[in-house]
């Protein structure tokens, strides 16, 4: 009864986590220029996470150590200082997104301008990791992030053709600007496929305990939830594509963005637009923050919880305490959040392979994993798709940004 | 047993199952005519930085200098403190009585100023 609640809970606040500042901005982007034609990108992406995922949860349950420390032990500090370095930057990065993600959905709800609502909202993202135990952190801010179900309500409203849909689930060339095209596909996978929530998933597989004959929860978990929480983004796109597309409205800011709900919603859009991305980038928020301090907790081998006294892991505590700190400084410096955003998702897939490959080798060592290896196709598909988007991601992103 | 696959980089654990690092360097005690045998294991930043290159370990070793621990020095830990090698390596220490803790104890002093920092 317990591993059906554990289930049911994980697939439901999976779904509500699922999209955040950089899944809204990607898929809103995408929809408005090429109409449902960037849907594949959603779909792959979506496939990545749960493979990759339920692999970071297998990992944990048969070795009994969350990914770092895998990654130390298996291949030593001389590797682990590139993907280590590469993951705090990206951490740095998606966390002042989402704190100015987070700040303005507070602009859309009161007017205030969100640079003088960033330090209170990291005080906020702080005090809940500071009093609050890892199952609050995931299922508290998952369950009220089931109001990005609005953007699937939004998508159903307004009636898609079934088959336009359906076909944009096979990749195809764009009519024009093929270089955004692919760089916004590029950026779609980044979003999803966060670098921080497969050490945040292996992390809270052991702060939850989770035994091997668990492991079938993890699975349903991960594939369930990634795929229903996939829906969720790919009714920002159809939304932003039914509604944007049209009036010829490019999404330049996260107020252009919450327009989309305006005819499904009326008078009552800004205010679920603005609830559906503040609860996400809060999420998102207090994920990197706790991941930070999983991260170098685990690299060095400090102790590490979120559900212990927070002076019995002093330097875990500080890590995420001090990674807040910095990104609430970049973010009221007065970077454009939503720049930051577009640059942060197309980084991830550029330093993915750093990432996603020493995790595949450690999903075949039967000193980690012992009998529960990858299977060959998985391993196949995961290394393909890792190695195609970031020889893309080194092609395109140069030429969209010296390009305009 | 094989030094790096099984000694480098593994965790360590006191004699009371808390973390106190990793095994972030192995010393080695070359005698004349005798194949080299391990002497030590040591944990510590300064370690750690040396294994990536002398600048990276003086800074670590300053930065550690600056918390008070031991001058900077890693924690050199005997073989004959080792109980046992598996998963982790258990030694017959305990954390809080080494200078490894240093870091740790300051950050709790500063810690247990804020509100619930001891829930």
């Amino acid at each position: 009864m317990s591993a059906i609640v554990d289930l049911v809970l994980g697939v439901v606040t999976s779904i509500g986590g699922f999209v955040e500042v950089g899944s809204i901005s990607t898929s809103a982007q995408s929809g408005a220029e090429y109409g449902f034609q960037l849907l594949w990108a959603i779909a792959i992406a979506a496939a990545m996470l749960a493979l990759l995922t339920e692999m970071s949860g297998r990992l944990s349950v048969m070795s009994k150590r969350a990914l770092a420390a895998a990654v130390r032990e298996r291949f030593g500090i001389h590797f682990q200082v590139v993907p280590l370095a590469a993951e705090l930057v990206l951490d740095l990065l998606l966390l002042t997104a989402e704190l100015g993600g987070a700040g303005i959905a507070v602009k859309l709800l009161t007017g205030i301008g969100f640079q003088w609502t960033i330090v209170p909202l990291a005080v906020m993202v702080w005090a809940i990791l500071w009093f609050s135990s890892f199952a609050v952190v995931e299922h508290g801010i998952g369950l009220l992030g089931l109001v990005t179900l609005s953007f699937v309500l939004a998508a159903w409203r307004l009636g898609p053709d079934a088959g336009d849909l359906a076909r944009s689930f096979v990749p195809s060339l764009p009519a024009h600007d093929g270089v955004r095209y692919a760089f916004l596909a590029i950026s779609i996978v980044g979003a999803t496929v966060s670098p921080y929530l497969l050490n945040f998933y292996s992390s809270g597989t052991i702060e939850e305990e989770m035994k091997r004959e668990d492991l079938w929860v993890n699975t349903a978990t991960t594939y369930g939830g990634n795929m229903f929480g996939a829906l969720v983004a790919m009714g920002v796109l159809v939304t932003s594509a039914m509604v944007l597309q049209p009036l010829h409205i490019q999404v330049d800011s996260y107020e252009q963005a919450a327009l989309m709900f305006v005819p499904a919603f009326g008078r009552w859009a800004v205010t679920l637009f603005a609830l559906s991305l503040g609860i996400g980038c809060i999420g998102a928020a207090l994920e990197i923050s706790l991941n930070t301090g999983y991260l170098l907790a685990q690299v060095f081998g400090w102790s590490w919880s979120a559900n212990k006294r927070r002076d019995e892991n002093a330097r875990f505590s500080t890590a995420f305490t001090v990674i807040l700190i910095a990104a609430t400084g970049i973010a009221v410096l007065g970077f454009d959040p939503l720049r930051l955003t577009m640059i942060s998702v197309a980084l991830t897939v550029v330093v993915m392979p750093v990432m996603v490959l020493p995790f595949l080798v450690l999903m075949n060592d039967r000193k980690f994993v012992k009998d529960r290896t990858n299977t060959p196709i998985g391993n196949a598909i995961l290394a393909g798709l890792t190695l195609v988007g970031a020889l893309f991601a080194l092609i395109v992103i140069p030429l969209e940004v010296f390009g305009g | 047993m094989h030094l790096v696959r099984d000694l480098l980089d593994k965790a360590v654990i006191d004699r009371n199952g808390r973390e106190m690092g990793r095994a972030d360097r192995v010393v080695l005690e070359v005698g004349r005519g005798s194949p080299p045998r391990v002497a030590a294991i040591e944990v510590g930043a300064s370690a750690l930085g040396q294994r990536l290159g002398p600048g990276w370990g003086r800074w670590a070793a300053a930065l550690l200098h600056g918390f008070g621990v031991d001058h900077g020095q890693p924690l050199r830990i005997h073989v004959s403190q080792i109980l046992g090698v598996t998963d982790t390596i258990a030694v017959d220490l305990a954390f809080g009585q080494t200078p490894a803790a240093n870091v740790e104890c300051k950050l709790r002093r500063i810690i247990r100023v804020l509100p619930g920092a001891d829930r």
